[in-house]
């Protein structure tokens, strides 16, 4: 699963590679090359396939964005039952979660995060072509609080428009799955937007504050994380409205109110009840919690006794050694003891 | 900041980047289950500031960085620890230091501001210590407020570690060398007559003027320094209006000797800045067409370009 998709990442990255040094500058035959590499990317819908022939320098900034959405995803639940896993079909974005759970929720959500908040700092640092720091902020002074905009300001929108018309060009189907995955999409990017910060620089004489210059900058991503995970927390379970005999859903509503009243922009929406997680299950796309870490004290999520429901643990007992007592010695260098220590860990049976 | 879009050549360069790039993430996804950190990878890497900033890398410490040509290593980590992104970035600001180091008001300022403006290359950043930030703060910001500046926020304390991993260039428990109790002269007046020095003062302040001496007067704790012939040689914040009712001060320096205003027939190379609605004092030399240093100083005044911050971020 995780393993499958850096290799993934690390045969794109190859290809791209061998495509430079062989093919040269030679525009015609790099894009027969981004052709072929695109039609090969697992689980590309049909626009999506489309973007990356016509956009290959963003395909391995989209890649990274959305490992970088995994990798969030498997930080924030990496003490519950579910953390980030899935069985089922493989996709850029992972394995696609069947269960219109809050979990698959979150998923979406910081996926499209992670991809336009990559796009967005390859923006930034000119890796991409095409687009750069957000022009729109350049040099303009603020009277009121006396600093002055400079410096490479990051181009969120451009990041969210980008990722807007990649991920969310993978709903093709027509039911209520494709409403909650669209509205989780811009949910992610958001809270993303939404979490957008002015950075400044002091760079007067001996550091002083009487000239200031500001940036907008972005956060970093472990902040997302937290807040979608505090989001899929309070998620909330919806149902789609059809407005007309057209059997297509059109609009999602809050499932336990009685009024028609809408989830807001920035919540999380599922229209399913999660599984347990406990057991490997293709049918929910469970991956099951054998051979998961617990914690033996922790009466907690993480604890042995939920984590593993019940069925018992193993115990591994091994040395862990570490660096201890640094010391800077000028000049220069750090010199460390190497402490170690018995410990052991437990997995679930 | 200097963030811009690269001109990426196709071809080597392109390709080695991806291939380190597809060889970092091999190494990274062969990770075993039970790989745990070690102390090396439990301090967090040099992105201190934006994730995405530029990866630090490792660069000569170049001959014209006068803060730190001579620290005692020879290399830097760029970006620094004040999140400077470019040489040129901490040209400009470490220049404005370079005067607060000739006062020489502490042993260790020099090695407390290198490492930050010129971090040495190890493989996690390190920290001045929080005791010799101290020590150099109470020592040198009262020289500092001769010239209208205090500590600035990027030089707090509290940022630093008390912990073993930090930079001293002395053990914590050596007794400083206390420096004889002299009479104190005016910091402004406190110069070396050197080409070099006088350049670094020239770049560190705001304006600089040649000009005579009408008479010099105490008052409210400073010496007030009327002109009487002013000729700009930098103007800065000053307008051509205020020049002509152009007063200076001393600050806090009533009481301070300076050698220089004990005769007042010559002309003087005057250096300073405005602090709100006064213009400080920061350096005064005699112009004295005469002195060797001082004729260098005045042709390599000529040709010389202060680094500024506006160069910084095209």
């Amino acid at each position: 699963m995780h393993r499958n998709f850096r290799k993934w990442i690390f045969y794109v990255f190859l290809c791209f590679g061998v495509l430079y040094v062989k093919l040269g500058a030679l525009s015609s035959v790099v894009a027969l090359g981004a052709n072929i590499i695109c039609n090969k990317i697992p689980g590309l819908a049909p626009r999506q396939r489309a973007i990356c022939q016509s956009r290959p320098d963003a395909i391995i900034v989209i890649g990274e964005g959305a490992q970088m959405g995994i990798d969030e995803c498997q930080h924030q639940f990496r003490f519950g039952r579910w953390n980030c896993s899935a069985l089922g079909e493989k996709t850029v974005f992972g394995q696609e979660l069947r269960v219109g759970s809050r979990e698959a929720a979150f998923t979406y959500a910081i996926t499209a995060a992670g991809v336009a908040h990559a796009v967005t700092a390859a923006c930034s640092q000119g890796n991409l072509s095409n687009c750069g720091c957000d022009r729109e902020k350049q040099g303009y002074y603020n009277q009121a609080e006396g600093w002055k905009w400079g410096g490479c300001s990051a181009d969120v929108r451009y990041g969210i428009d980008f990722s807007r018309r990649f991920v969310d060009a993978r709903e093709i189907k027509k039911n209520a799955r494709r409403l909650m995955n669209l509205h989780n999409n811009e949910a992610g990017r958001k809270v993303l937007e939404d979490r957008m910060k002015l950075e400044c620089k002091c760079h007067g004489v001996s550091g002083s504050c009487t000239t200031k210059t500001c940036w907008t900058t972005l956060p970093k991503f472990r902040e997302v994380g937290h807040l979608l995970k505090e989001k899929y927390n309070a998620a909330v379970q919806v149902e789609v409205v059809r407005a007309s005999r057209l059997r297509q859903p059109t609009f999602l509503r809050i499932k336990q109110l009685r009024s028609y009243q809408k989830p807001m922009e920035t919540d999380l929406v599922y229209i399913e009840k999660s599984p347990n997680y406990c057991e490997e299950d293709a049918a929910t796309g469970s991956v099951g919690t054998q051979g998961r870490l617990c914690n033996r004290t922790s009466p907690g999520a993480d604890g042995c006794d939920t984590m593993c429901c019940g069925r018992g643990y193993n115990t591994h007992q091994y040395t862990k050694v570490w660096q201890c007592n640094c010391k800077f010695h000028w000049c220069c260098f750090v010199k460390c003891n190497t402490c170690s220590e018995r410990t052991e860990v437990f997995t679930c049976k | 900041m200097g963030v811009g879009r690269s001109a990426r050549g196709r071809g080597g360069a392109a390709s080695g980047v991806l291939l380190a790039l597809a060889a970092a993430l091999l190494a990274a996804g062969s990770a075993s289950e039970y790989d745990y950190v070690s102390f090396q990878s439990d301090i967090g890497s040099y992105q201190s500031g934006r994730f995405y900033t530029k990866p630090p890398q490792c660069v000569d410490i170049p001959v014209d960085l006068r803060l730190c040509h001579n620290v005692g290593y020879k290399k830097m980590v760029l970006p620094n620890l004040l999140e400077h992104e470019t040489m040129a970035e901490v040209k400009q600001q470490a220049s404005s230091w370079v005067p607060l180091l000739n006062k020489n008001c502490h042993m260790g300022t020099q090695v407390f501001l290198c490492s930050l403006f010129a971090p040495v290359c190890l493989d996690r950043p390190i920290y001045p210590c929080r005791w010799l930030c101290e020590a150099v703060r109470d020592s040198c910001e009262p020289v500092m407020q001769f010239f209208g500046f205090y500590w600035p926020e990027m030089l707090k304390c509290d940022k630093f570690p008390e912990g073993d991993v930090c930079i001293a260039m002395t053990p914590p428990n050596t007794t400083e060398a206390s420096k004889p109790q002299g009479t104190t002269v005016c910091p402004p007046c406190d110069n070396e007559l050197k080409s070099e020095a006088i350049i670094e003062h020239l770049c560190a302040s705001e304006f600089a003027l040649r000009m005579k001496i009408k008479e010099v007067k105490k008052e409210n704790g400073d010496k007030k320094i009327v002109p009487k012939k002013k000729k700009p040689l930098k103007l800065g914040p000053i307008k051509k209006k205020e020049l002509k009712r152009l007063v200076l001060f001393l600050k806090n320096g009533a009481d301070c000797p300076c050698h220089q205003l004990d005769n007042l027939s010559h002309n003087f190379l005057i250096m300073g800045r405005k602090v709100k609605s006064q213009y400080l004092l920061t350096a005064i030399h005699k112009w004295d067409k005469k002195n060797k240093e001082f004729k260098n100083f005045m042709k390599r005044m000529k040709n010389h370009e202060c680094p500024t911050f506006q160069s910084v971020f095209k």
